[in-house]
């Protein structure tokens, strides 16, 4: 039987947005040399345009960056304490480049606990939708917490 | 890499990766966690009981999306859903690899779903998931 959850329901449906964030071409080969992307669209900008891309490509989950930007209100959950990164989702629906404005907008997913060998856990969802300067959806995000007995 | 050259059962890597300590305080530096953290500083990773300073989460994603890039390409990857298991440490070898798990066709799309994860030198699994990819067909080329 699912446990009964005490925190702040009224949080759904409320966007929380931020932005616009600039997507730099500095911001783009730093981000592609701290994790070894190899590739000369991630590199070289005249590579990336004679790719046929805008400008220099950003790796595809780039935007996870820029998600903790978001200030995200606490949801008041009354239960445990110890909070750990659990999980995390990028669904790409279009190519980020250098010298786009990207903004975030951000809700409350869903809610939900599971019980196993270890005990209770309970995880908090959170996803966000990154749009571009055009208004075009670039991609979708969702990050889960998980919260220990 | 095309639609038609891939099989349910293929596997994909496998890739190898390492984030040094270096690695990890560049990429914190561009994220912009408080500081220290449990990430780039000893002390902070003891007091939340860890061995060592850890790789985020974030960066761990990033590292496992290059599977795909390298395998396909840049527009290829379209979803992947991370599970982390354990923390990643800095500076051994991480080890991604994928098993395609089916192929479908939706609308103009053609699709390769994997299951994928990384593992560690003793073959510890710190990180589970899904990957959807999309592949160009033969018959558009």
């Amino acid at each position: 039987m699912a446990m009964e959850l005490d925190y702040d329901r009224s949080l759904y449906g409320v966007e929380h947005k931020a932005g616009p964030f600039d997507v730099t071409k500095d911001m783009v080969t730093a981000f592609s040399k701290s994790i070894g992307q190899e590739g000369d669209i991630y590199n070289d900008e005249s590579a990336a345009l004679r790719a046929g891309y805008k400008g220099i490509v950003a790796p595809p989950t780039m935007c996870t960056l820029l998600v903790r930007h978001v200030k995200l209100p606490d949801i008041n959950l009354k239960f445990g304490k110890a909070r750990f990164h659990a999980g995390q989702r990028v669904q790409s629906r279009s190519n980020i480049t250098a010298g786009d404005s990207l903004t975030a907008s951000s809700h409350l997913k869903e809610v939900y606990s599971k019980t196993g060998r270890s005990g209770t856990m309970v995880f908090i969802v959170w996803e966000t939708t990154f749009a571009n300067q055009t208004g075009e959806v670039v991609a979708d995000v969702e990050e889960s917490f998980a919260v220990r007995e | 890499m095309f639609f038609e050259d891939v099989e349910l059962g293929d596997d994909i890597g496998p890739l190898e990766k390492v984030a040094s300590d270096q690695d990890v305080i560049d990429f914190c530096s561009l994220w912009g966690p408080p500081t220290p953290n449990r990430f780039t500083d000893p002390d902070e990773a003891a007091k939340s009981k860890l061995s060592g300073p850890i790789v985020p989460g974030i960066m761990t994603m990033a590292l496992m999306a290059q599977l795909f890039t390298e395998w396909a390409d840049q527009d290829s990857l379209k979803d992947l859903n991370l599970v982390f298991r354990q923390s990643v440490p800095h500076n051994k070898p991480l080890i991604i690899a994928a098993t395609v798990t089916d192929t479908r066709q939706e609308g103009v799309e053609n699709l390769i779903d994997c299951d994928v994860v990384m593992t560690g030198q003793e073959s510890e699994r710190y990180v589970i998931g899904t990957a959807t990819v999309s592949l160009p067909s033969r018959e558009n080329k």
